[in-house]
């Protein structure tokens, strides 16, 4: 199974390599002539008021962990649906029973608004 | 030392440098960051144990989605380092009495010896085609099936849990309800005519 | 020629890096031609679709274009913003350009013809595009910008609300196929009915789902409220110039390729062809080779893309998160329990 694995890993430095080397190449073959003005942060022609990270609404957050619960739920989905010919409507009936779960905390979800975006 | 075990050493010693820079750097972002490294060469660790499934799932869910949660945090609060740094020496003392109690828990549990390497050989390297995802599906949605749904429950509460925490609504917000806007008609709904006499 | 194969062999033997590398490149070198041609097709047919010509004079009928354009952007100074975190501004392209080329590992390009044949072959491409979102959140914060930030804000939300539903759509064609290995995906679209026993049909609803999430994903049109030029100029990657900036576009293009290929990899038979098993058409068709299919099939999808921008205004982001967890997500579980009924019993045409 391992020697599948090699070939990815190679991949992987590779698809690094190429935008470091290119990166480096724009460095090399680039001018590089910098002046304030030039470096500061873009902001229509103002000056930037002050530092740029700011607070953030929470409703984020709140995506970002409903994102989670529901890739855990599609992370147990992907075994099942591979086997799903072979364990057959028992397999079948406990995912509906789990979905079944997960789709009462979607309800909620929704019904309480979580999912509203103002 | 085959090729396996020196790619075993490699990926370790990223670890191992990873994880110090996550607990030594001052910047959040940074330690958040380096973080995410120690996951991908965790991963790349269960994958040399060959548990396929799970190394994936690893990126997947921690990589994926839980460091996104966790950049989300430390980029959008504004952290002040100095006033955290302010306890730093006060609560050193402590801080040490509980790292070594750690310590010594874990070397009692690994040196009861019911971890060490002759309890649990190494797995034979498994054929080609062998399907761990497969094999995992196979038991875990039959033999397994009551922690199975006692972890939709688990969800289930994590779901509810999170709203509750993180739900406000504030008066001041505005919503749009694109149900109502579909349903606008175009006459009655758009214009008011107004009767009213004229003016000279 | 068996000179040639002969030190194949050695190097398949004895460096089997080096073969793996030279497999690579050419992979690579091909999909980089075809990224660069990409955004010549992007500016020609946009181009001809609002009634204009599109670029026509860096060489014959601008066939030169792109290659232009990388020479320009490779002699351009890189700036890099004062109050930016240097390491992590330049990181940044990278993890987007990265995962984008490394996503190909797995892909088979005709039957067999694979670099690395893994079994979890979607588990880990599911993976690595989840990793995309990175880049897009990192240039954000270390440009100290307040547009970069906004943008990546948004993106970062969006992308990932579209990701649940490009992974429900996924497990969809996984509970047909039955095997998360993509040759094996490919091979259960097979069959007499030719393009009716691709996975479209029965699977309709997700590979509506599955195209539009990736064009979300990509933060395409018109779902690009992260660039959102009228608003916040250009969203994550405003302050990116020179070589950061093209690594960005290169690797925004190769996922629109990624995600073009796995849409007629998964839905759309792959390599088959069309008129498989088909009377008269199958046999005058039986000449020509899997990848040309593919190719086909990929650029048919990617000409959706150009289409679709040409032709939708931008959403509004409250419209583009009801999408997403409102509407894709429902339809997407209840087709993964029909999808799944229909294999346990054993439907025929597709399941049995």
């Amino acid at each position: 199974m391992l020697e599948n694995y090699l070939p990815i890993l190679v991949f992987v430095a590779v698809g690094i390599a190429v935008g470091v080397v290119m990166i480096t190449l724009g460095f090399v073959l680039g001018t590089r002539r910098p002046n304030s003005e030039k470096l500061s942060p873009y902001e229509c022609g103002f000056e930037a008021f002050e530092d740029s990270r700011m607070k953030f609404d929470v409703r984020f957050y709140l995506v970002a962990i409903l994102f989670i619960i529901f890739d855990l739920e599609i992370a147990f989905l992907f075994p099942w649906a591979v086997v799903l010919d072979k364990i057959g409507m028992v397999g079948y009936l406990s995912m509906a029973l789990f979905l079944g779960i997960l789709v009462i905390g979607f309800i909620y979800e929704w019904k309480k608004g979580a999912l509203e975006w103002e | 030392m085959t090729f396996e075990l020196f790619v075993f050493y490699v990926f370790a010693a990223i670890l191992v440098f990873a994880a110090t820079m996550v607990i030594t750097r001052k910047n959040p972002v940074h330690s958040a960051l380096f973080l995410v490294l120690a996951f991908f060469t965790s991963a790349a660790i269960w994958l040399l144990a060959e548990a396929e499934f799970l190394a994936i799932v690893l990126v997947l869910v921690y990589v994926g989605a839980v460091m996104v949660l966790f950049l989300f945090v430390v980029m959008m609060l504004d952290i002040d380092i100095a006033t955290m740094r302010a306890g730093f020496v006060k609560n050193l003392p402590l801080a040490i009495l509980i790292a070594i109690a750690m310590v010594i828990e874990i070397f009692l549990v690994i040196g009861s010896g019911s971890f060490s390497l002759d309890q649990f050989a190494a797995p034979l390297p498994l054929p080609a085609d062998y399907n761990n995802t497969a094999s995992l599906g196979n038991i875990l949605y039959t033999e397994y099936m009551y922690p199975f749904e006692v972890a939709a429950v688990i969800l289930l509460v994590a779901i509810i849990a999170a709203i509750g925490l993180t739900m406000r609504k504030r008066p001041e917000s505005k919503y749009q309800d694109p149900s109502k806007q579909v349903r606008v008609k175009k006459g009655e709904d758009r214009i008011t005519v107004l009767k009213m006499d004229a003016e000279d | 020629m068996d000179l040639l194969m002969s030190l194949w062999e050695w190097l398949g033997e004895n460096l089997v890096v080096v073969q793996i590398l030279i497999k690579i490149v050419i992979i690579v070198a091909p999909l980089m031609l075809c990224v660069a041609y990409f955004t010549y097709a992007e500016r020609k047919i946009i181009g001809y679709m609002q009634v204009r010509i599109g670029p026509n004079r860096v060489g014959p009928k601008g066939w030169l274009q792109p290659i232009a354009d990388a020479v320009k952007l490779m002699f351009k100074e890189i700036i890099i913003p004062s109050g930016a975190n240097k390491t992590l501004f330049l990181i940044a392209p990278v993890l987007t350009l990265g995962p984008a080329l490394a996503a190909w590992a797995v892909f088979p390009f005709g039957d067999g013809l694979v670099l690395s044949n893994i079994n979890a072959g979607l588990l880990y491409l599911i993976a690595l595009t989840s990793v995309g979102v990175y880049g897009v959140i990192i240039s954000g914060w270390a440009s100290n910008s307040k547009y970069a930030f906004l943008g990546a804000m948004r993106s970062a939300a969006q992308i990932v609300s579209y990701e649940i539903a490009m992974g429900f759509a996924l497990v969809g064609v996984l509970v047909a196929a039955g095997s998360l290995n993509l040759g094996e995906i490919v091979r259960a679209q097979e069959g007499e009915g030719g393009l009716f026993n691709w996975f479209w049909l029965p699977l309709f609803p997700l590979f509506l789902i599955y195209f539009v999430s990736g064009v979300a994903e990509t933060n395409r049109a018109p779902f690009d409220v992260a660039e959102g030029e009228s608003e916040i100029v250009a969203g994550f990657h405003v302050e990116y110039s020179g070589m950061p900036f093209a690594v960005f576009f290169l690797g925004e293009y190769a996922n629109m390729i990624l995600i073009s290929a796995l849409t007629s990899l998964l839905f759309l038979g792959g390599w088959l062809s069309p008129f498989n098993g088909w009377p008269l058409l199958g046999p005058m068709f039986d000449w020509v080779p899997g990848i040309v299919w593919l190719f086909i099939k990929t650029a048919f999808v990617g000409f959706f893309f150009l289409w679709l921008r040409a032709t939708f205004p931008r959403y509004r982001y409250d419209q583009i998160m009801r999408l997403g967890w409102k509407v894709f997500i429902p339809i997407t579980i209840v087709w993964i329990m029909v999808v799944g009924l229909a294999v346990v019993f054993e439907m025929p045409w597709w399941f049995d």
